[in-house]
C-alpha cells in the first residue's frame, strides 16, 4: 500500500511538472521549435532531474521517495515543454544520469 | 465483573475498528488504483500520439494532451441534443465509467477471476452500441451498427480466455500468476495467443487504429460524437482506464507478477509499438478490419492448440 502511494505521488509529480513546464515554456518561447538550440536552463533541470531519479542512492540524507518525486517533477518539466523543445535536453540528461548509474552499480 | 465488562467492551471496540480499517484500506486501494489507472492511461495516450507524430516528422502534442483534453471537457457546457434518448443518453456514460472502475477492482485491486474481466469487455461492446444509438446522431448510429458488426472480432478475446485456461487450468489471476512463477511466462509458451491479444489491443486503441471501426475517423468520433461537456469527460476518463487495463491484463496474463516499475516499462513499450503500427497502417474499412481480426484469431487459435497438444 505504501509503495502504491509513492507511485501515485510520482505520477502526480509527473503530471504537475508537465503542466508547469508547458506553461513556462509557452511564456519563454513564443515561436514554434525551429532553431533547434539547446536551452541551458532546461538542460540543467533535466540533468538534475534524471540524476535525482536514477541515482537517489548517492544522496542518503534525503529519503529516496523525496529524491525520486523531485527528480520526476524536474524531468516532467523538461519533457512537458512546448512541442519540440526539451527533447535534446532530456536525452542528454538521461545519458549523463545513465552513465553515472552504470559507473555506480555495474562497474563499482 | 466490572473489569471483565470493561475488557469485553474494549475487545468489541477493537474488533469494530479492525473491520472498519479493512474496509477503509479496500476503499483507499480502489481509489488509489483508479486514480493511477486514469493518470497513467492518459499519459500513455499522450505517448502514443507523440510516437505517431515523430514517425510522421511532426513534433506532436504535449505528452499530457489527452489528460488536458479530458479535464477541459469538465469546464465546458454540457449540451443535450434534441434527438437524445433521455435518460439513457446520460446513463450510458456513467455505465461506461462504472464498468471500467469495476475492472480495476477485479484486476489490480483484488486479482479476481479473468472471466469477469472478459465479461467487462463484452459489456463495453454493448455500451459502445448503446452510446451510439442513444444520441440520435447518424455518426453515432453508424458506430452503433459497427459495434454489433465488430462483435465477431471479439473472437480472439474468448479464444485467449479458453487457451489460457487449457494451458494453466485456472481462470483466476492469482492462479495464472502462480503458474507462470513455476513454469515461466506464458508469452513464451503461448506466443500466438499473445499475438491475438495484441491484435485486440490494437483494435481498442484510441488514436487512428487500423482495426477500431467504432471510432474510425470516417464517422467523426463514432459513438462519442454527440456527447459533450461533462459526459464526454466521463467517456474520456473511461477510455484512459480502458487502455491502462488492457495493457495491465496483457502483462499480467502473459508475463506474470511484475513490479509497478516493470508494469510501467511494459506499458510504455506496448503503447510505443501500437503507436508505430497505427502511424504506418491505413485505417481499414469495417469488412477488412473484421476479416483481419478473424484471420488473426484463426491463426492464433489453431497454432496455440497445436503448440499445447503437440509440442
Amino acid at each position: 500500500m505504501d509503495n502504491q502511494i509513492f507511485y501515485l505521488i510520482y505520477v502526480l509529480a509527473f503530471v504537475i511538472g508537465s503542466i508547469i513546464g508547458l506553461v513556462l515554456s509557452y511564456k519563454k518561447y513564443t515561436e514554434p521549435f525551429i532553431r533547434k538550440n539547446i536551452d541551458i536552463t532546461a538542460l540543467a533541470i533535466a540533468i538534475i532531474g534524471w540524476l535525482l531519479a536514477l541515482n537517489f542512492a548517492l544522496i542518503p540524507v534525503i529519503p529516496y521517495y523525496i529524491s525520486i518525486t523531485m527528480g520526476v517533477f524536474l524531468i516532467a518539466m523538461v519533457i512537458g515543454m512546448r512541442p519540440g523543445y526539451g527533447r535534446y535536453e532530456t536525452v542528454i540528461g538521461f545519458a549523463v544520469a545513465g552513465i553515472i548509474w552504470i559507473l555506480r552499480t555495474v562497474l563499482s | 465483573m466490572v473489569i471483565e465488562f470493561r475488557i469485553k467492551k474494549c475487545r468489541h471496540i477493537i474488533t469494530l475498528n479492525l473491520i472498519g480499517e479493512k474496509k477503509m484500506n479496500l476503499m483507499a486501494d480502489i481509489l488509489l488504483n483508479v486514480t493511477v489507472a486514469f493518470l497513467v492511461g492518459s499519459i500513455l495516450f499522450g505517448l502514443q500520439r507523440k510516437v505517431m507524430a515523430r514517425i510522421q516528422m511532426r513534433p506532436g502534442p504535449p505528452i499530457i494532451q489527452h489528460m488536458l483534453h479530458t479535464l477541459k471537457f469538465f469546464i465546458k457546457e454540457t449540451v443535450f441534443p434534441r434527438t437524445a434518448a433521455m435518460p439513457f443518453y446520460v446513463a450510458i456514460t456513467v455505465i461506461l465509467c462504472a464498468i471500467w472502475v469495476a475492472a480495476v477492482i477485479i484486476g489490480p485491486v483484488t486479482h479476481g477471476p479473468l472471466l469477469l474481466l472478459f465479461a467487462i469487455f463484452a459489456i463495453h461492446k454493448i455500451v459502445e452500441h448503446n452510446a451510439g444509438s442513444s444520441s440520435g446522431s447518424p455518426y453515432g448510429k453508424l458506430s452503433c451498427v459497427r459495434a454489433v458488426f465488430s462483435a465477431a472480432a471479439e473472437l480472439p478475446l474468448f479464444a485467449v480466455l479458453i487457451i489460457v485456461f487449457i494451458q494453466t487450468g485456472t481462470m483466476d489471476l492469482n492462479g495464472i500468476i502462480a503458474y507462470q512463477a513455476e513454469h515461466g511466462a506464458l508469452l513464451f509458451t503461448l506466443p500466438l495467443t499473445a499475438m491475438m491479444f495484441i491484435a485486440l489491443i490494437i483494435s481498442k486503441s484510441y488514436y487512428y487504429s487500423p482495426l477500431n471501426i467504432t471510432l474510425a475517423r470516417d464517422i467523426v468520433s463514432g459513438f462519442e460524437t454527440e456527447h459533450f461537456g461533462t459526459l464526454r469527460g466521463f467517456i474520456m476518463i473511461s477510455e484512459a482506464i480502458t487502455w491502462y487495463m488492457l495493457l495491465w491484463i496483457f502483462l499480467t496474463v502473459f508475463l506474470g507478477a511484475l513490479t509497478p516499475i516493470e508494469y510501467l516499462i511494459g506499458m510504455v513499450i506496448l503503447t510505443a509499438i501500437v503507436g508505430l503500427i497505427n502511424a504506418v497502417t491505413p485505417i481499414l474499412n469495417p469488412n477488412h478490419s473484421i476479416m483481419t481480426e478473424v484471420t488473426l484469431a484463426f491463426i492464433g487459435i489453431v497454432g496455440s492448440l497445436l503448440m499445447i497438444f503437440f509440442l
